[in-house]
C-alpha cells in the first residue's frame, strides 16, 4: 500500500497548492497561518466541522483576522480559510463541504485559499467519494466542491493561476 | 510574431459560416480557418490530446471505466421519460423549480420569464453550451438584460462576437496575441494586455463586480442525478462556482440527456470526463450541488434582500426525437469531454468554425446540429474522415465514424436524382438507395469499378505492345499523356489531379499470383487466404506479391482470393446500402476459405480496419460477424504469429544487412491500422530483427482514404500532413535520413507528396531481407 499521504502531498504540489504538515494544535495552526499571510491584512474564517472547533481558536486572535465580517468585507478579504472533510491522494485534490457559514466564500472569493486537512481523511481516487461506506458516509455531503489546486485558465493562451477563484492555494495538513 | 487579427477582404467572420448547411459555405469556412485559426487551434488541441493519453493512461481501470459509464448512460437515456419525472418530484420536494422545455424557445421564454419576475437587470453566466444551442444571449440581450459571459473563452467570444469553436475551450482557435489586439481594439486601452497574467487581470476586474451584483447566475450541468437533485459541475475558473452561489437566483440549462439515475453513478464520469477533457486527474473545481442552496445570500450594501431561487431548466430541442432515432441515439450518451474533437487530425488542422456548427463542433457535432436542428447542418460532418482515431478515446465508447457514415448517407438522400448520374451509379453497382449521391461520392465509393476497367484496359495496352498507351490509361503519366484524363477526372468527379494515383499495374495481383504454382504447405503448416483487396489488386501489387513470397518461403499454406470490394470505400462515402452489399460479397467469397480453417489476411489495413470493426454495423449477423473479425490479421501481425506458432526467432529468419535501405527507418503506420491495433507488431518485429525505428506521433497523416484524393480538401489534407513533414524532418535533422516505411496506399501517397521519395511497405522490406 502507497502511503496516501505522500502521494496525496506531491501530487497537490504538482496542482500547484502548497502543502504544509504541521502539528494538529492551536498554536502550529496560529503559527502557519500567521507564516502564510506574511502580514496581509483581512482574514476570514470558517467554524470547523470535523476537527475540533478550538483548533482554530490560537489563528483567530491574529492581527488582521476579521471576527463578524459583513458582505463587504468579504468581498475584498485576502485570505480565506477553511476546513476539508477529505483529501484525494491520487490528484491532490481537497474536498469541502458547503452550506455551513461562509464556507462558500472563504473556499472561494480571496486570493489566498489556507485549507486544513486532517491527515487521516485522506482517500484514494475521486470515484471513492461516491462509496458509501468511504469516510463512515460523510463523503456524500449534500453539497461539496472538490479543489485541486488554484482557480486557472488556459483561454488566455498561456496557463495561468488565479483567476476568478483564489490564485493560491495553501493545504496545512494535520498529522 | 503576433498573427493577423485584421481580416483580408478575402475572409469570412466566423459567424458568416457558421451555418454550413450548404458545402460553399463549408469549404469558405475551411479556408478561414486554415488562414486565421490554425496555428492556435492545432496547439491547444494538440496539448490536449497528449494530456488525455498520459491522463487516461494514470487510471488504472481505465477501459473497464469506460464500459460502465457507457453501460449508465445507455440505461439512463432508456429509462429518460421515468428519470425525468423522479428529478422534478426531487427537486421540487426541495423548493426547486424544473422546466422541461420542449424547444429552444420554451427555454428561452421560461429563462427570461424568470429574469421579469425577479426583476433581473444583470445575468452572469458561467460556461454553458448548450446556452449556444437555444441562443440564449440574443433572446436575453433583446430584452434589455445584460449578460455578463464570465467563463475567459466565453467572454472572448462575447467580445468578438463568435460562435465557440470547441466545447471545452469554446475559443481555443485564439492566440494569445490575436486576444490581445481584441481587447486593445474592443475596449480601446492603452494597457500593455501582452502576457496571459495581464490578459487575464483585465477579464477579472471586468467581472468581479458583475458576480457581486448579478441578480440571476446562469451554468450548465456536467451531469444531474435524478434520485437526490445534485448536479455536476466541473470547471477550472471558479467562474462557475460564482454563478452558480453568489447571485439570488440560479438557474441551470442542461439536455435532458445529461440525467442519470443516481449520484452514485457519478464515480466513474467524475475521473473520465477531466481525464479525457483536459488531461487532468480532476479540473481545479467539481461541485457536486443539490440546489437550492442553504446558504444566505450574498447581500452587498445597497443590494435589496432576495430569496434563494434555483430553476433548472431540461432541454428537449430534438433530444426525445433522437432518443427514438436508431443512429442519432448514441449521441446521446455524449458527455461533452472534446476527447473527439482533440484526438481527430482534421480538427486539430481547422477547429470547430470549420469543423463545427453553431454550437457543436467535431467528429460528435454533427449528430448534434442534426439532431437539435436541420441534417442540413450537419454537412460539416464530411470532415470526418473515418480514421477512427476518435473511437478508443470516446469515454463512453461512442462509434463516432459510424454516426457520420450515416449523417453523410442522409445528405447524400437529399441531392435528388438526376437520370444521368442515376444510370452512372447503376453502372458502378451502387445501391439503389444510393443513387442519387453526388458524383465524387458515387466514384470514391465505387472506385473498384473504375480501377478493374483501368486494369483491365492498361492491361491490353500492354498486350498492344503499345507502352505510351498503357502509360496513359495507366494514369502514371500524371503531367504528361495522362493529363487530359486527370482534368477531366477532377472536373467530374473531383479528383484532384495534384495527387497521384497508384498505377493501374500491367497484371493485377490475382492474375500475377495466379502464374506462380502455389508452394504446397507441409500438413501442419499455417493456413491462409491472402484477400485480394481493391488497392493491392489494382494499385500497389509489388506488396502482395511480397506477402505472397514471404509467407509462403516462411512455409504458410497461402492462397488468394478472387478481388472484391469490402466496402471500405463506399461505407467512406456514406453509402451504406452499398457498403452493406459490398461486404456481404467479400463474406461470401472469403467464407470457404474460412470453412478450410484458413486465417485472412489484409494488406491495406482500412480494408483490414472493415473485417476487425466496421462491418460490425452493416452485417446483420454479429456471430458472422466475429467469425471474420477473430481471423483477420495485417500481413506483419501474420508473419509474427507464423515465427511464433513454428518456434523460429525473426533473427533467425531475416538478415538485416540485406536491406535495401539501411537500418534506420521512419515508420508510419495508417490510422486505422493504430486504432485496432495492429501497427504495434510491425515496430515490434522491425526493432527485434535490429531496425532502428521512429515512428509518427500524428493521429494520422491527412489522407484518411479518399479524403485528401478530393480537389475541395486538398488544402486541407496537405495542412493536416504537414505535421507529419515536420515529425520527420526535425527527426532526420538529429538523427540522420531514414527510410520511409507506410502500411497504408493513401499514406503512402501523402509521404511521396511530403518528400518525393520511395515509401516501402513494411511487409517488402521484410521480403527483401528474408535469409534464403
Amino acid at each position: 500500500m502507497p502511503d496516501l499521504t505522500a502521494v496525496f502531498e506531491q501530487n497537490a504540489i504538482d496542482a500547484a497548492a502548497g502543502v504544509w504538515r504541521i502539528e494538529r494544535t492551536p498554536l502550529a495552526v496560529r503559527s502557519a497561518i500567521e507564516r502564510a499571510c506574511d502580514g496581509l491584512k483581512n482574514i476570514v474564517m470558517s467554524d470547523a466541522e470535523f476537527l475540533p472547533p478550538q483548533i482554530l481558536a490560537g489563528a483567530r486572535g491574529l492581527a488582521g483576522v476579521i471576527l463578524k465580517p459583513d458582505e463587504e468585507q468579504l468581498a475584498t478579504a485576502a485570505v480565506g480559510v477553511t476546513e476539508a472533510f477529505a483529501g484525494i491522494a491520487s490528484t491532490g485534490s481537497i474536498c469541502v463541504s458547503l452550506g455551513r457559514p461562509l464556507v462558500g466564500v472563504t473556499s472561494l472569493l480571496m486570493p489566498l485559499h489556507i485549507v486544513l486537512l486532517p491527515s487521516e481523511r485522506i482517500i484514494g481516487r475521486p470515484r471513492d467519494l461516491f462509496d458509501p461506506t468511504c469516510l463512515n458516509g460523510d463523503a456524500l455531503k449534500r453539497n461539496i466542491v472538490v479543489i485541486t489546486g488554484p482557480s486557472a485558465t488556459a483561454d488566455m493562451g498561456p496557463l495561468v493561476r488565479g483567476v476568478h477563484g483564489p490564485h493560491r492555494l495553501l493545504i496545512l495538513l494535520l498529522e | 510574431m503576433a498573427e493577423p487579427f485584421t481580416k483580408s477582404a478575402a475572409v469570412e467572420v466566423p459567424r458568416d459560416v457558421a451555418n454550413k448547411s450548404d458545402k460553399k459555405r463549408l469549404l469558405r469556412a475551411i479556408r478561414m480557418a486554415l488562414e486565421i485559426e490554425s496555428p492556435a487551434v492545432r496547439r491547444n488541441t494538440q496539448e490536449f490530446n497528449r494530456g488525455r493519453y498520459a491522463a487516461t493512461a494514470a487510471i488504472p481501470d481505465y477501459d473497464a471505466l469506460k464500459d460502465r459509464a457507457r453501460a449508465i448512460k445507455d440505461k439512463s437515456i432508456a429509462q429518460l421519460p421515468e428519470l425525468i419525472q423522479t428529478l422534478k418530484t426531487t427537486l421540487r420536494a426541495r423548493g426547486g423549480h424544473v422546466f422541461v422545455a420542449a424547444t429552444a424557445e420554451d427555454a428561452c421564454r421560461y429563462i427570461l420569464d424568470v429574469c421579469h419576475w425577479r426583476a433581473a437587470k444583470l445575468v452572469v453566466k458561467g460556461k454553458t453550451i448548450t446556452s449556444e444551442e437555444i441562443h440564449l444571449n440574443r433572446v436575453l440581450e433583446a430584452d434589455g438584460i445584460e449578460v455578463a459571459e464570465s467563463d475567459l473563452a466565453e467572454f472572448i467570444l462575447q467580445v468578438a462576437d463568435e460562435q465557440p469553436s470547441h466545447f471545452v475551450g469554446p475559443a481555443l482557435h485564439y492566440s494569445r496575441e490575436r486576444i490581445t489586439a481584441l481587447f486593445k481594439r474592443k475596449f480601446k486601452t492603452d494597457l500593455p494586455l501582452d502576457t496571459g497574467e495581464a490578459l487575464t487581470r483585465f477579464a477579472r476586474e471586468k467581472l468581479r463586480n458583475k458576480f457581486l451584483y448579478a441578480d440571476v447566475g446562469i451554468t450548465g450541468a456536467n451531469l444531474i442525478a435524478a434520485d437526490t437533485g445534485t448536479i455536476m459541475l466541473v470547471e477550472s475558473e471558479g467562474n462557475i462556482r460564482m454563478s452558480s452561489f453568489l447571485p439570488p437566483v440560479h438557474i441551470a440549462i442542461s439536455g435532458v440527456e445529461k440525467i442519470i439515475p443516481t449520484r452514485r453513478e457519478m464515480a466513474p464520469f467524475v475521473e473520465l470526463l477531466p481525464a479525457s477533457a483536459t488531461g487532468q486527474g480532476l479540473a481545479v473545481y467539481t461541485s457536486f450541488l443539490s440546489p437550492p442552496l442553504t446558504d444566505p445570500v450574498f447581500l452587498l450594501p445597497g443590494k435589496p434582500a432576495k430569496e434563494r431561487e434555483f430553476h433548472l431548466v431540461l432541454i428537449d430541442n430534438g433530444r426525445m426525437k433522437m432518443r427514438e432515432d436508431p443512429v442519432l441515439r448514441e449521441a446521446l450518451d455524449c458527455i461533452r469531454c472534446g476527447a473527439c474533437l482533440n484526438s481527430c487530425a482534421n480538427f486539430q488542422t481547422v477547429g470547430g468554425h470549420a469543423f463545427g456548427g453553431e454550437a457543436y463542433s467535431g467528429g460528435i457535432g454533427g449528430a448534434w446540429e442534426a439532431g437539435t436542428g436541420k441534417l442540413e447542418n450537419a454537412r460539416f460532418s464530411e470532415l470526418c474522415t473515418g480514421c477512427t482515431r476518435c473511437v478508443n478515446q470516446c469515454p463512453v465508447r461512442i462509434d463516432i465514424p459510424w454516426l457520420n457514415a450515416n449523417l453523410g448517407d442522409r445528405l447524400n438522400r437529399t441531392e435528388g436524382r438526376a437520370p444521368l448520374r442515376a444510370a452512372a451509379a447503376r453502372l458502378l453497382g451502387a445501391a439503389n438507395e444510393d443513387r442519387s449521391s453526388a458524383a465524387s461520392k458515387l466514384f470514391f465509393g465505387n472506385y473498384h469499378y473504375f480501377a478493374k476497367w483501368g486494369a483491365r484496359l492498361t492491361a491490353i495496352a500492354h498486350s498492344f505492345n503499345n507502352p505510351d498507351l498503357a502509360r496513359t490509361v495507366s494514369l502514371s503519366d500524371t503531367e504528361g499523356r495522362s493529363k487530359p484524363m486527370r482534368i477531366a477526372l477532377e472536373r467530374w468527379v473531383g479528383l484532384d489531379r495534384r495527387r497521384v494515383l497508384p498505377a493501374f499495374p500491367k497484371s493485377t495481383l490475382v492474375k500475377t499470383v495466379k502464374k506462380v504454382a502455389p508452394a504446397a504447405g507441409k500438413g501442419k503448416a499455417p493456413k491462409a487466404v491472402l484477400f485480394a483487396e481493391v488497392f493491392t489488386n489494382y494499385g500497389m501489387v509489388q506488396r502482395g506479391v511480397a506477402t505472397v513470397d514471404l509467407l509462403r518461403a516462411l512455409g504458410t499454406d497461402l492462397v488468394v482470393s478472387e478481388c472484391a470490394p469490402e466496402g471500405r470505400a463506399a461505407l467512406s462515402q456514406g453509402l451504406i446500402a452499398t457498403a452493406k452489399a459490398h461486404a456481404k460479397r467479400a463474406m461470401a467469397e472469403l467464407d470457404r476459405y474460412v470453412t478450410e480453417g484458413r486465417d485472412i489476411v489484409v494488406i491495406e489495413p482500412s480494408s483490414l480496419a472493415m473485417f476487425r470493426r466496421d462491418m460490425k454495423q452493416l452485417l446483420d449477423n454479429k456471430d458472422r460477424f466475429e467469425r471474420f473479425r477473430s481471423r483477420a490479421f495485417d500481413p506483419v501481425e501474420y508473419v509474427n504469429k507464423v515465427l511464433e506458432k513454428t518456434g523460429r526467432n525473426p533473427t533467425d529468419v531475416f538478415d538485416i544487412s540485406r536491406s535495401p535501405v539501411g537500418t534506420d527507418l521512419y515508420f508510419h503506420a495508417h490510422c486505422q491500422q493504430k486504432t485496432i491495433g495492429a501497427d504495434a507488431p510491425t515496430t515490434n518485429l522491425l526493432r527485434e530483427i535490429g531496425f532502428d525505428v521512429l515512428t509518427t506521433e500524428v493521429e494520422c497523416c491527412g489522407m484518411a482514404g479518399s479524403f485528401g484524393y478530393k480537389t475541395d480538401y486538398y488544402d486541407l489534407s496537405m495542412a493536416v500532413g504537414a505535421d507529419l513533414f515536420n515529425q520527420i524532418i526535425q527527426q532526420e535533422r538529429s538523427t540522420g535520413p531514414r527510410a520511409l516505411i507506410a502500411s497504408g496506399t493513401s499514406c503512402t501517397e501523402q509521404l511521396h507528396a511530403g518528400f518525393d521519395r520511395p515509401v516501402m511497405h513494411p511487409i517488402e522490406l521484410l521480403a527483401a531481407i528474408l535469409k534464403r
